[in-house]
């Protein structure tokens, strides 16, 4: 499965944060150390690690968002975005509005959003909401309406950071599902998550970051084996 | 800037005029009432309290205040723009000098709409259109240049030192000061006179009025070199925001 080049090679990668240390002071922080792996096509990469370990940033990497301080990171030229909900919302303006703003801000283009219209209104299920402003929609209703826009999206790599499914029982149900669907579709996704099942179900390969800020990456069943029982050693 | 982009920033601006006007009841129309407003405290302060000025002060204070505030409000706008982006920044990735242009169309939006207002009063007033008035656009578009240049600047420095923006503030303030707005900078002392002239604004808002006011033609030299000088500064911050564009999202606030 692996012979194909990768479409997207980190080497060595780190980031680092400035951080105040005083005065006319700082220091730095580094999130990443020392990341280095490959992502082919059609894979589905899962990220564990720690709360601060670094993977949010690394995503962000991946995404061409930030760039490494140190390290390469080659892009085969693919286009990489984070699967992101409620980008670029504004609450005075229409639903409708809003999907076109945070739609476009997403990459898509403006016709295709539009032409996706009725399928975004009915995936949202907010039915004549969608011509309401924003800032009358409950927190729930925005969560819908944010998924369906970012599920329009279509990009070569398509990130993933723990939003699998939002909203209410039923929209939970059905946003994870249009999630997996397309995750078990031949794209190629990263995905971060707290989730075993998750994982188990949609990965077929685990990336873990450790507290230093290197991974070490291998097969579904090892990897988190050896991620769950690095808690209890410590308990 | 690709299309995409483009189309990008203009339904941006637009939404965000939008949301803005929706807040308040009056809406739209406070685009005028605001500038308005702001006119009559002015005149208030300099034409009632300090008995400044006598015949024609009005539309000369007019001129100055609609052209400065178009200047004031991009710059101090854009010089927070990135630190109040920075969730958006955080998610996707777009070329951030897309954010001040973002300011800058919303303002000039608002600019062309009371400058049509200004034209509209100065003939009530009685002033006749000369030919001099063709020369409006390129006043306009050198004074476009010049705050999309300073605004630029702005927007891509205080990110990184933060410090900045509370100079700036009063930076702005004395540069409203000596720009002009409320007295005539040729009627100033000569010895003060050549450091107030090298100062863009006070130059540009000198034209405005000699082209509606006085209908004659402006010192086109003059607006040339604003012209010429803010197209370099503008590849500069260009380059500044090339540099910095993946590191604004990492910037901790």
């Amino acid at each position: 499965m692996y012979k194909s080049k990768p479409i997207i090679s980190l080497k060595n990668v780190g980031v680092s944060y400035r951080r105040r240390a005083g005065l006319l002071r700082w220091n730095k922080y580094w999130a990443l150390n020392d990341i280095s792996f490959d992502l082919y096509r059609g894979e589905t990469l899962g990220i564990v690690g720690r709360n601060g370990a670094g993977k949010s940033t690394l995503l962000q990497v991946l995404a061409g968002i930030i760039s490494p301080d140190k390290g390469t990171i080659e892009n085969n030229g693919c286009e990489v975005s984070l699967l992101s909900l409620q980008v670029g919302f504004l609450p005075h303006i229409t639903g409708r509005e809003n999907a076109i703003l945070s739609g476009m801000l997403l990459g898509i283009h403006k016709p295709e959003i539009e032409k996706a219209m009725p399928k975004i209104i009915n995936f949202s299920g907010l039915g004549a909401f969608i011509d309401q402003p924003v800032n009358s929609y409950s927190t729930g209703m925005k969560a819908r309406l944010g998924f369906s826009v970012a599920n329009h999206m279509d990009p070569d790599v398509i990130l993933v950071d723990e939003v699998l499914g939002v909203g209410d029982t039923e929209f939970k149900k059905q946003s994870a599902e249009a999630m997996k669907e397309k995750i078990l579709s031949n794209k190629t996704v990263v995905i971060v998550s707290h989730d075993d099942k998750t994982l188990k179900d949609l990965c077929d390969r685990i990336l873990w970051i450790n507290a230093n800020g290197m991974c070490s990456e291998g097969n579904v069943d090892d990897m988190l084996g050896a991620y769950q029982s690095s808690f209890k050693k410590r308990s | 800037m690709n299309r995409f982009y483009f189309e990008l920033i203009c339904y941006k601006a637009m939404a965000e005029l939008k949301a803005e006007s929706s807040r308040s009841y009056l809406g739209f129309f406070w685009w005028i009432l605001e500038p308005a407003l702001y006119m009559v405290a002015f005149y208030i302060v300099f034409a009632l309290v300090f008995q400044r000025g006598g015949a024609g002060f009005i539309p000369f204070l007019l001129c100055g205040l609609v052209v400065w505030k178009w200047f004031g409000s991009v710059v101090s706008g854009s010089a927070n723009v990135i630190l109040s982006s920075s969730a958006l920044i955080r998610q996707v990735y777009i070329p951030k000098y897309l954010l001040p242009v973002t300011v800058l169309l919303n303002s000039t939006m608002k600019f062309l709409i009371v400058m049509c207002l200004f034209i509209l009063f100065l003939l009530l007033y009685g002033i006749v259109p000369t030919v001099a008035w063709l020369s409006l656009p390129m006043v306009i578009i050198a004074q476009f240049l010049f705050i999309a240049c300073v605004a630029g600047f702005t927007a891509a420095v205080v990110p990184l030192l933060p410090d900045i923006k509370l100079i700036l503030d009063n930076v702005l303030m004395l540069l409203f000061f000596i720009s002009g707005v409320f007295f005539d900078i040729s009627l100033a002392p000569d010895n003060v006179k050549t450091y107030l002239i090298l100062n863009p604004m006070a130059v540009i808002i000198e034209s405005y009025r000699v082209v509606l006011i006085n209908g004659v033609w402006p010192d086109f030299f003059a607006l040339s070199i604003i012209l010429f000088i803010s197209v370099l500064l503008l590849a500069g911050t260009y380059r500044i925001f090339k540099y910095y564009d993946r590191v604004y999202p990492k910037i901790l606030i």
